[in-house]
């Protein structure tokens, strides 16, 4: 029928919902927010230690950290009082629902990153990237969009499990070891040496390549993914 | 392929192999002229371990294919098979590859590309298990095995790549054993020790996958007496 | 009342055909080759004991489970094969609301209507919040509804895309008499707008309603009927087929 429409329906709902309730971005920008002090009394080895070099690091393993309890929040609504039936029952392609998810999930990381970048920045490193910031940008949105598809795709998995949250990380952390070796490689150098879109342009291409060759893959096995 | 060579011939044939792949390592490849020597030869038994790891979760990644298009139990079966044994296959190549890194380097561990890769597919496929542990409903958990198995193999090569091509330290350890500069009498040991390998593994396969059938018939007899 | 490209089955007057149909869960097989029929505008009563395959049944209706053998059409559309349109064909009410908690009545109704592409989104909306007397509750979150309300806001949405066949499961189950009374002024009022499924463990309420009776036991037909069975010989004949005697 009208996937578009479909898409929004979706997304709307979600968002509405958790504007609502706001217990999924309330906890996930604290976890942030702690991470960071956690961090800075684990690295601050000694007096005045430049922790520029590790920011990038933090970070992104702060975000899929916090995706991860935002992933789960997610699914476990649609699984609450059967909803996921009266999704499954409506006249919709599947990869619309995967889509529509992937960019719900897009959107809750984005508004927590606005919070934790310029934080983390205002702590922890010592010189400006304003001059980097359309190369930061894009390194941000590839990964992003990196960890939402895979994220979505194996939380739809693990919330219809025994387990459901605890799965979730054993099945994800793995696969996503390449997005956080590219994305803090990238983020690194933004921070503490400077670098253009010609540094970058290996990291970038591969997050570009993963971005896509998960989507397809998403593609093909979300059917089976979100049930028979 | 079934009645083609009997079971007990594969190992056979496979044990044969291995031997003699062995035998021509140390008696008819070259010493290492390096700093390696001898300790070099595990080689011969470490990359062959490895292909045949891989070649294992590929057969995993057709078979899952294979179930979600038919969603014949058979080929749950051999995806589960597969993983089992290409997951043994990977503690082999950890375990060998951390000797030889002792002798090479003279520590355990290095955050060597195709050894960190190893690593990750290690956690990988044990989360195949876990995941399969959590879904108790038979179909439900064939095809979420499938799944896991199609995106977890996808995976491997990326992250190969991203371990080789992308730290952000920048100075790649490559062990140069392998690719163009091998002289003929080594990649013949290499060879041969290769397709045993291979054979092993097919045996495995076999052997394992009637276990697991015998297994469903068990729980299909028990089932229907109503145990 | 329905799509135009719906009403092309002029070759058979049969809503619901099933034949052969099989389901297996794990080793269990839960369904073990049913066949039955149901003429449009039909009503029909599926009753059984706890784990006959009633359920299970009215799932596969549904798209909601795919069935393991045999041939399963809706509408003329085959579930497995060409499930969209069966889902545009058919509403779903069950014990369980599928209603988003956080969510107003409104929000939630407009979702599923933007879900099943209903053109007149707005003013389908506010007649069927009229007809179940929710309007004045329209912009609350559904988790302030009493269990009766989110009843009658689950039957809103299963018809709010005016689906030609409606699948009942247990719609009684856990209602307070108020709330059946309601219901069963909705269904009194829908009834002759739609084809129906109802699986139950009400006898009183599937005689009523039924055009057909069915009783499947271990996931078998054990008993066709068409309606007209008094209520105490229909008692006779459920006893005399399913023993273990945990209904009634």
């Amino acid at each position: 029928m009208n996937g578009r429409r479909q898409f929004m329906a979706i997304l709307r709902k979600d968002l509405i919902r958790e504007l609502r309730t706001r217990e999924m971005i309330i906890s996930m920008i604290l976890f942030v927010l702690l991470a960071m002090v956690i961090f800075h009394y684990a690295f601050s080895v000694k007096e005045d230690a430049d922790l520029t070099y590790f920011t990038g690091g933090m970070l992104w393993v702060t975000f899929i950290f916090a995706m991860l309890l935002g992933l789960n929040r997610s699914f476990a609504q649609e699984k609450d009082e059967r909803c996921l039936d009266g999704l499954l029952l409506c006249p919709v392609d599947r990869v619309t629902i995967f889509l529509a998810k992937t960019a719900g999930n897009l959107i809750f990381l984005l508004i927590i990153q606005v919070v934790a970048v310029p934080v983390f920045t205002l702590f922890f490193v010592s010189r400006s990237y304003v001059g980097d910031l359309p190369q930061f940008l894009v390194v941000l949105l590839l990964a992003d969009l990196g960890i939402c598809a895979l994220g979505t795709l194996l939380a739809t998995i693990s919330m219809s499990t025994r387990s459901r949250d605890l799965l979730l990380p054993i099945i994800f952390l793995p696969l996503i070891v390449p997005v956080l070796i590219a994305a803090t490689g990238a983020t690194t150098l933004i921070f503490a040496e400077g670098a253009g879109f010609g540094d970058l342009l290996a990291r970038v291409l591969f997050l570009l390549g993963f971005d896509a060759i998960f989507m397809v893959a998403a593609y093909g096995t979300y059917d089976f993914a979100i049930g028979e | 392929m079934k009645q083609l060579v009997s079971a007990p011939m594969l190992f056979v044939g496979a044990g044969i192999f291995l031997i003699v792949g062995l035998l021509l390592a140390f008696l008819y490849a070259p010493i290492d002229a390096s700093t390696m020597g001898y300790s070099q030869k595990i080689f011969f038994y470490h990359a062959p371990i490895a292909e045949t790891a891989l070649v294992a979760f590929g057969v995993a990644f057709v078979a899952a294919i294979l179930y979600l298009r038919s969603q014949d139990p058979k080929w749950d079966r051999l995806g589960v098979v597969c993983v089992r044994l290409g997951l043994l296959f990977s503690a082999l190549v950890m375990a060998t590859g951390m000797i030889w890194g002792k002798a090479a380097w003279g520590t355990w561990w290095d955050w060597e590309p195709r050894l960190t890769t190893f690593l990750l597919v290690c956690f990988l496929y044990v989360a195949y298990f876990v995941l399969r542990s959590v879904v108790e409903e038979e179909e439900r958990r064939a095809t979420f095995a499938a799944v896991f198995a199609i995106i977890a193999f996808i995976d491997v090569p990326i992250t190969f790549f991203a371990t080789r091509f992308l730290p952000a330290g920048m100075h790649p350890t490559v062990i140069t054993t392998s690719g163009t500069g091998m002289p003929g009498s080594m990649f013949v040991s290499f060879f041969i020790s290769m397709i045993g390998m291979t054979l092993l593994l097919v045996a495995l396969i076999r052997r394992d996958l009637g276990v697991e059938e015998l297994k469903d018939r068990v729980a299909d007899l028990k089932n229907s007496i109503g145990g | 009342m329905s799509d135009p490209a719906d009403r092309r089955d002029g070759a058979t007057s049969l809503e619901i055909e099933v034949a052969g149909l099989r389901k297996t869960f794990g080793r269990r097989e839960v369904l073990k080759g049913l066949s039955f029929s149901l003429e449009r505008g039909g009503f029909l009563s599926i009753f059984g004991p706890n784990g006959a395959g009633k359920t299970t049944t009215l799932r596969v209706l549904a798209t909601l489970l795919t069935a393991g053998a045999g041939t399963v059409r809706v509408a003329g559309h085959d579930v497995r094969d060409d499930p969209m349109p069966v889902r545009r064909t058919i509403g779903l009410i069950s014990h369980n609301p599928m209603l988003y908690l956080d969510l107003t009545a409104h929000e939630n109704l407009r979702f599923y209507a933007d879900m099943y592409g209903v053109d007149d989104r707005e003013a389908r909306i506010t007649e069927l919040l009229e007809r179940l007397e929710l309007s004045h509750r329209r912009h609350d979150v559904v988790r302030t509804y009493s269990k009766g309300m989110r009843q009658r806001l689950a039957i809103a949405r299963a018809i709010l895309h005016r689906p030609r066949v409606l699948l009942l499961d247990e719609p009684h189950s856990g209602l307070d008499p108020r709330a059946v009374d309601i219901l069963d002024g909705l269904l009194a009022e829908i009834r002759d707008e739609h084809t129906f499924v109802m699986v139950t463990h009400n006898i009183a309420k599937g005689l009523d309603w039924g055009t057909d009776l069915m009783i499947i036991e271990a996931g078998r037909i054990v008993y066709e009927h068409a309606a007209g069975v008094d209520h105490a010989s229909f008692s006779a004949v459920y006893r005399e087929h399913v023993h273990d005697g945990s209904v009634l």
